[in-house]
C-alpha cells in the first residue's frame, strides 16, 4: 500500500510537470531511392532490392530489423499500436520492413508509401530533438542511399503533399480538459488556419478517444526543417497553456463534478470484469485527468501512460502470451486493469498469482 | 512585366516550373493563374481538404493543346504510369513523372503548399552547386518578402548574401 500523503512526491510532480500534457513527440522524413519507381508502382523485385539497400544502409543503427511480410499479424498489430508502423504496413504486404534501434526511438518503413520513411520518437515536448535525431539518422542513411531530391521541389515524394522538406512535425497531447470545457473545436479551428492539423490519436476531430490529440505541419515545402519545428513548438506550448488554464478553471469551477468523473471512472477500472479497449481508453483518460487535478493521488500517472498502450488489443494478447478473441480480451483486459490499480482480485486470479 | 499566357495584363504571380530537368520562370496574372488552376488566394487547408482538392485538381487540368505532349496518353519512362493513373491516383509514380508531368504537378504543389521552392535540407552528399542554388532560392525568397514589407535594411543585407553567394560558386 502506497502511503497517504498531501505532498505530491517530486518524481511523480516531475512527472506530471513534463508529460501531464503534452505525452511526445515525433519527426517523420519521406526519402526516395534515385532512378527506381516508387513503392506503389514498383515490381516485387524492384521492391526487395530497395528493402535490402535500406535495411544494409540502417543496419549499424537501426539493429531490430522486421521483414514485416514473414511476421506474424499479432507482431505487426503491436508495432502499429506502438505508433512504429503505419496502417499501410500493417497488412504485412511483401517487401516491406521495419528498422528499429534498441529502444524503438527511432525507426525506418521500408516500402511504406515511399521507400523510406524515418521517423524519431521522443518523450514530451521536444520536436528539436526528435528532429536533431532523425536529421542524424538521415545522414547515416544517405551515406548508403542516393535521394530523389529536386533543387526546386526538395526531396521528391509519392505524394506531393509530403514534397520540399518530406517532414511531418507532431505532438501528443491529452486535452481532457479543453474537450470537457467545450474549448476544443474553435482551438482546431483556428490550428487549421494556421496549416497544422489535429486528429485524434485513436478517434475523430472532437470525438477523439480519450482525449488524445495529435498536432502536426501540413505543409512541407518551402519552409526550412528548424522553423517547422521551432513554429509547432511555440503553438504547441500555447495549447498546453490553453489546457492548464482549462483544468485549473475546471477544478474551481466544477470540483464535485470532476470529483465524481474520475472516481467512477477509477471504480469501473478497479471494479469492471469485462472492458472494451474503447472503454479502458476513456476511463484511463479521465483517471489521468483526475490524477493531473490533484484528485487522485495514489495512481502515478505514468501507470495510467503504460496501461493506455498496454490495454490495447495486441499488446494485451502479447502480455496474456495467447491469442484472444474480443470477449476474452474484454475480460483479460479487466482483470488487467484490476490488478494494476488495485482493484478486487477474482478467485482465479489471486490462484493465479499464487502458484 | 507582362502575361506570358495572355501579354496584355501585367504578371503578378512568379512561378518556378521544372521541365525536363530544366528549371524555368513562368509569369503570369491572376487570371490567366486561375484559369490554370493555381490558387492565387491561397490559405492553409485541412488535410484532408488538400487531398480531396488534389485528386479535383488533377481531375480538372486541360492542358492546352500547345503545352500538351504530343502523345496525351503518353507514359513516364521511369515508371510507366501515364497522366490518367495518376490523376486517379492522386500519387506520383516515380521522381521523373514531377518532370514529365510537371505542367500538371506544379499547379497542384503549388496550391497545396502555397510555394514553390524548397528551402530546407540537402542532401549532404548533393553538389556544393546544388546547396547554394537552394539556399540563393531561399535568399531571394526572404528578398522578396523584406521588399514586399518595405524592410530595406534587411532587404540590402539579404542582396548582399546572395551577392556572396554567387561570388563563391558561380553557376557551370
Ligand atoms: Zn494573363
Ligand atoms: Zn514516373
Amino acid at each position: 500500500m502506497i502511503p497517504r500523503t498531501n505532498v505530491l512526491d517530486t518524481a511523480e510532480a516531475a512527472y506530471q510537470s513534463a508529460f501531464g500534457v503534452t505525452l511526445s513527440s515525433r519527426v517523420r522524413l519521406a526519402r526516395n531511392l534515385r532512378g527506381l519507381p516508387f513503392p506503389d508502382r514498383a515490381s516485387a523485385p524492384v521492391r526487395a532490392e530497395v528493402r535490402r539497400l535500406v535495411m544494409e544502409a540502417a543496419r549499424d543503427v537501426l539493429p531490430c530489423q522486421d521483414a514485416l511480410s514473414s511476421s506474424t499479424l499479432l507482431a505487426r498489430q503491436q508495432l502499429f499500436e506502438s505508433h512504429l508502423i503505419s496502417r499501410n504496413l500493417l497488412a504485412g504486404s511483401p517487401e516491406t520492413a521495419v528498422c528499429r534501434n534498441l529502444t524503438s526511438t527511432q525507426a525506418v518503413m521500408v516500402n511504406e508509401e515511399d521507400h523510406v520513411r524515418i521517423q524519431a520518437l521522443r518523450p514530451g515536448l521536444a520536436l528539436q530533438e526528435a528532429w536533431a535525431d532523425a536529421d542524424a539518422l538521415d545522414d547515416v542513411l544517405e551515406r548508403h542511399l542516393d535521394y530523389a531530391f529536386s533543387p526546386v521541389l526538395g526531396y521528391l515524394t509519392s505524394c506531393p503533399t509530403n514534397v520540399g522538406t518530406g517532414m511531418r512535425a507532431s505532438v501528443l497531447m491529452h486535452l481532457p480538459g479543453l474537450v470537457l470545457m467545450s474549448e476544443m473545436e474553435p482551438i482546431i479551428n483556428g490550428l487549421n488556419k494556421i496549416g497544422l492539423a489535429v486528429r485524434g490519436r485513436w478517434g475523430e476531430g472532437t470525438a477523439a478517444i480519450g482525449h488524445m490529440f495529435q498536432i502536426s505541419n501540413q505543409l512541407t515545402l518551402g519552409v526550412p526543417e528548424e522553423r517547422i519545428v521551432a513554429d509547432l513548438t511555440e503553438i504547441v506550448k500555447e495549447v498546453a497553456e490553453h489546457e492548464r488554464n482549462a483544468r485549473e478553471r475546471l477544478k474551481k469551477e466544477r470540483r464535485l463534478q470532476m470529483a465524481d468523473l474520475t472516481a467512477r471512472a477509477e471504480g469501473l477500472l478497479k471494479a469492471a470484469r469485462l472492458m472494451t479497449a474503447r472503454e479502458a481508453l476513456e476511463r484511463l483518460s479521465e483517471l489521468r485527468l483526475g490524477i493531473a487535478l490533484g484528485l487522485k493521488r495514489r495512481i502515478p500517472m505514468a501507470t495510467v501512460d503504460r496501461l493506455l498502450l498496454e490495454v490495447q488489443p495486441a499488446h494485451l494478447q502479447a502480455w496474456a502470451g495467447r491469442a484472444l478473441d474480443g470477449a476474452a480480451r474484454d475480460k483479460v483486459r479487466a482483470d488487467r486493469l484490476r490488478a494494476e490499480l488495485g482493484g478486487r482480485r477474482t478467485k482465479r486470479m489471486a490462484k493465479r498469482t499464487t502458484t | 512585366m507582362l502575361c506570358e499566357n495572355c501579354q496584355q495584363k501585367e504578371a503578378t504571380l512568379h512561378l518556378t516550373q521544372v521541365v525536363n530537368g530544366e528549371v524555368t520562370k513562368c509569369h503570369l496574372c491572376e487570371s490567366c493563374a486561375i484559369s490554370k488552376g493555381i490558387d492565387v488566394h491561397a490559405t492553409p487547408l485541412d488535410l484532408g481538404d488538400m487531398l480531396k482538392n488534389l485528386k479535383e485538381k488533377l481531375a480538372q487540368v486541360q492542358p492546352k493543346p500547345s503545352d500538351a505532349p504530343p502523345d496525351s496518353s503518353a507514359a513516364c519512362p521511369g515508371c510507366g504510369a501515364t497522366r490518367t493513373e495518376i490523376l486517379k491516383k492522386g500519387r506520383l509514380g516515380c521522381h521523373q513523372c514531377y518532370d514529365v508531368f510537371s505542367a500538371e504537378i506544379l499547379p497542384v504543389v503549388i496550391s497545396l503548399q502555397h510555394n514553390d521552392q524548397h528551402a530546407g535540407k540537402v542532401p549532404r552528399r548533393a553538389s556544393a552547386h546544388l546547396k547554394t542554388s537552394v539556399e540563393s532560392a531561399r535568399l531571394r525568397r526572404e528578398l522578396d518578402k523584406a521588399i514586399a514589407s518595405e524592410n530595406y535594411e534587411q532587404a540590402a543585407a539579404l542582396r548582399d548574401q546572395i551577392r556572396a553567394l554567387q561570388m563563391e560558386a558561380p553557376s557551370p
